[in-house]
């Protein structure tokens, strides 16, 4: 866990782009928010892969927002048992009901689908969050933190050793 | 664009995934065998043991090999053991976590077999040492009923639920509590030496005149305190009176219905135990009893194993439906369809049993965890054609837990059952053979059973190996009995259901005993009442003399409070009132000894003049005679 948050830190304060870790914490943030293994789960897993994203960012982030998803979790769910209660698309969820292959996306899991919906509508808000902060973060926090006296004492440290083996 | 893919990442994501695919193939035999192990044992309370577990891929599945369930109830021998089990699962429900076989088979299911090493769990044989005491009385207690041919009237006295025995009880109890209460309440109560003291007391009170006024008010003092205990006295005894009114009424109302009780007790025993006609049923169920009774267990503790599976799957179904509110876990929303998929589905299973009487087939189809996902009941077919004591054996069982409560039927039929030296266990009698139809339909509902079936039993042959009188007599009726009807039935709570049974061998037998049991009836009965009134007499025993002395302690009580009574009715004179009567009697002393004495004055006045007129008539006859 050590190692991989000095390799998030390495990342951050690294020349990779910030969008490549801000979109880790996107796609982090969906996987966070629905049951874990679940197809589209195993999607995004590939996706985060494929795509030249940060790996550190994508785990640590799937960590950090299960913490939040805690919370959300029941807000969720019931937003997935209303939707998939409603009226207007029970006909929706009827033909997607008699497919296999829709069946197998566990879209008729309340939670899943809230989720999924949550996840969805936050991965660009979040996106373009992380982008925002972690460019403030190199630009200025990271100036200003390294003239902090507690930041020459955790230069000190044995995290910070680590943290300099890894990126060097 | 090309500095957003990153292709060794997909090789890396397909090494993961075939990585993860390895261990999953090597562990899941192994997971699978534990896990039927570990949740069979707590199912089925005993060891259930898997020798391997393999997994195919066309088509995908799993064989069982080797699985052995032990007897919970006799861990030596196992309830089922089969030697391999294939199972064909679906692949796309198991993406979701939901195992649904689409068929079963079984080779070589067989039931009853003997096992080298106990089946027992250790928590289990733990439990069973706890308990091995009370089961050994409980199987001494049923050897001895086996061991009873007819009932004997001290059976019978032992088994009934007996009235003389209750009212003796409520007699004695009674008695002991209103003793107890009448002794407390005479021990308030003034005696005859204390009545004396009273009395010897109120009299220096009372009599001779006051000395002076501190005389008087002390005197009015003490007569006050002595009052206010005549008072308390006089309560003590009504409080007494009325305790022994009440032990009197109640106990004579007790020992009423004690005198009553060995009557109601012969009429409840004759009409039970009535050998004569009418009290075939009892035979009945002496003779099948037993029998029906260890079938009935049976059925009954293989149902209340499955039992809470099924109510579990009720109780669930009822809280995800009902709940207003999204567990935080979510659920599966399910909408209509030719094809659900529950958490767990056993779409069709067949199995062949291997059984003493031939081989059975079992067909199970729709064996689920959420009936209401798939919605169709359970079903369980068992075929028995070609036994070789049976022409044709169905038993079709519906668990219908679609619907909170859930319905449970179970419809069986037995066709041409040659039936064989049956023990009916009573007087020493055997169903040598017989040929027997059985239709039977139980159904359970909200844990009430109500069941019935009927065989009809016809070509029987009994014999009778008894050698007591009742046993040759029952040897007798029962040779001359062809064919006959039984029909039992069973309902109440599924834990205890009440049992009956009945039969027309009953009125067959009543024929042949006819007058011979008539007077072994009476006997029966005569004996019985000579116990009863032997027990009667035992709860009744002296305290019959003591209600006598209940009414010589009230007659003393009346007459203790009559004299209390007399004596608070005395009181003390007013002291100016004394002393005017004082001045009355010696104004009146003095008038009186002033009359007596002008009354002996006049007296001696006149026995003065008397006197002197005697002696004038002396002088003057004196006188006369000298004149002569």
């Amino acid at each position: 866990m050590l190692s991989m948050l000095a390799k998030l830190l390495k990342a951050l304060n690294s020349e990779s782009a910030p969008g490549q870790i801000a979109l880790a914490f996107s796609l982090a943030l969906i996987v966070a928010l629905t049951p874990m293994f679940t197809p589209h789960n195993a999607l995004i897993v590939l996706l985060a892969f494929i795509l030249r994203i940060n790996l550190s960012a994508f785990f640590l982030g799937i960590a950090a927002f299960s913490l939040l998803a805690w919370f959300i979790d029941p807000y969720s769910a019931r937003l997935g048992e209303s939707l998939l209660a409603n009226p207007a698309l029970m006909e929706i969820w009827r033909d997607m009901y008699q497919s296999d292959f829709w069946r197998m996306t566990a879209f008729n899991h309340s939670l899943v689908l809230g989720g999924l919906i949550i996840g969805l509508l936050a991965v660009v808000p979040v996106f373009v969050l992380s982008k925002v902060l972690i460019n403030l973060y190199r630009h200025r926090l990271l100036a200003w933190f390294n003239k902090l006296k507690i930041a020459q004492l955790l230069k000190a440290s044995k995290f910070y050793n680590l943290y300099k083996s890894i990126a060097e | 664009m090309k500095q957003w893919i990153r292709w060794s990442g997909l090789a890396a994501f397909i090494a993961v995934s075939l990585i993860l695919a390895v261990v999953f193939l090597l562990v899941a035999g192994p997971l699978i065998e534990k896990g039927i192990e570990t949740f069979g044992s707590d199912a089925a309370e005993a060891k259930v043991e898997v020798d391997s577990v393999s997994l195919s891929f066309s088509p995908l599945g799993f064989a069982i090999h080797g699985l052995t369930v032990a007897d919970s109830r006799n861990p030596m021998s196992n309830v089922l053991q089969l030697d391999k089990a294939t199972a064909q699962l679906e692949l796309a429900p198991l993406f979701l976590g939901k195992a649904i076989i689409r068929d079963l088979s079984v080779d070589n299911l067989q039931f009853n077999t003997a096992r080298s090493t106990s089946g027992a769990l250790e928590k289990a044989a733990e439990q069973e040492e706890a308990v091995a005491e009370p089961r050994a009385e409980k199987d001494q207690s049923s050897s001895v009923l086996n061991s009873v041919e007819l009932p004997s009237v001290d059976d019978i006295l032992a088994r009934e639920p007996l009235r003389t025995e209750q009212a003796g009880n409520a007699f004695q109890q009674s008695y002991s509590n209103h003793k107890k209460a009448v002794d407390d309440a005479l021990g308030k109560v003034p005696d005859d030496q204390a009545l004396k003291a009273y009395e010897q007391e109120l009299k220096a009170l009372t009599s001779g005149s006051f000395q002076s006024l501190d005389d008087f008010k002390a005197r009015k003092k003490k007569l006050d305190e002595l009052k206010a205990r005549f008072k308390q006295d006089k309560a003590a005894i009504t409080t007494a009176k009325n305790a022994l009114a009440d032990a009197r009424n109640d106990i004579s109302d007790n020992l009423k219905a004690l005198k009553a009780a060995p009557g109601e007790d012969l009429e409840n025993i004759r009409n039970k135990y009535q050998l004569s006609a009418g009290g075939a049923a009892n035979m009945s169920a002496l003779l099948f009893g037993e029998q029906a009774g260890e079938w009935s267990e049976k059925a009954l503790y293989w149902y209340e194993k499955v039992k809470p599976y099924l109510a579990k799957d009720e109780a669930g179904t009822a809280t995800e439906e009902d709940s207003p509110k999204a567990p935080r876990d979510g659920r599966f929303v399910h909408f209509p369809s030719d094809n659900p998929w529950p958490g767990f589905l056993l779409r069709n299973a067949q199995l062949t049993a291997s059984t003493a009487s031939g081989n059975m087939l079992i067909n199970a189809q729709d064996i689920t965890s959420e009936p209401a996902v798939l919605g169709r009941p359970m079903r369980i077919h068992i075929n028995g054609s070609g036994l070789k004591q049976v022409e044709d054996l169905s038993a079709d069982i519906v668990l219908d837990h679609r619907k909170t409560p859930g319905t449970d039927t179970l419809t069986l039929n037995i066709k041409d059952w040659q039936l064989r030296d049956m023990n009916l266990g009573v007087a020493g009698a055997s169903l040598a053979s017989s040929l027997v139809q059985v239709q039977a339909l139980a159904v359970v509902s909200q844990g009430k059973l109500n069941a019935q079936g009927d065989a009809q039993f016809v070509r029987t042959q009994f014999s009778s190996q008894g050698k007591t009188t009742v046993a040759r007599e029952l040897g007798l009726a029962l040779a001359k009995v062809q064919q006959f009807d039984v029909n039992a039935k069973a309902s109440g709570n599924i834990t205890a259901p009440e049992f009956s049974l009945g039969s027309d061998l009953d009125k067959q037998l009543n024929a042949a005993f006819g007058a011979r049991l008539s007077e072994k009836q009476a006997q029966l009965e005569a004996k019985l009442q000579t116990k009863l009134e032997q027990k009667l007499q035992s709860y009744i025993g002296d305290y019959a003399g003591k209600l006598g002395e209940f009414n010589q302690l009230e007659g003393s009580l009346e007459r203790r409070l009559n004299k209390v009574s007399e004596l608070a009715g005395q009181n003390l004179e007013d002291y100016q009132a004394q002393k005017e009567r004082e001045a009355r009697e010696k104004a009146e002393l003095e008038q009186a000894k002033a009359k007596a004495r002008l009354d002996a004055e006049k007296a001696a006045a006149k026995a003065d003049a008397e006197r002197k007129k005697k002696e004038a008539e002396e002088k003057a006859k004196e006188k006369l005679k000298k004149l002569f």
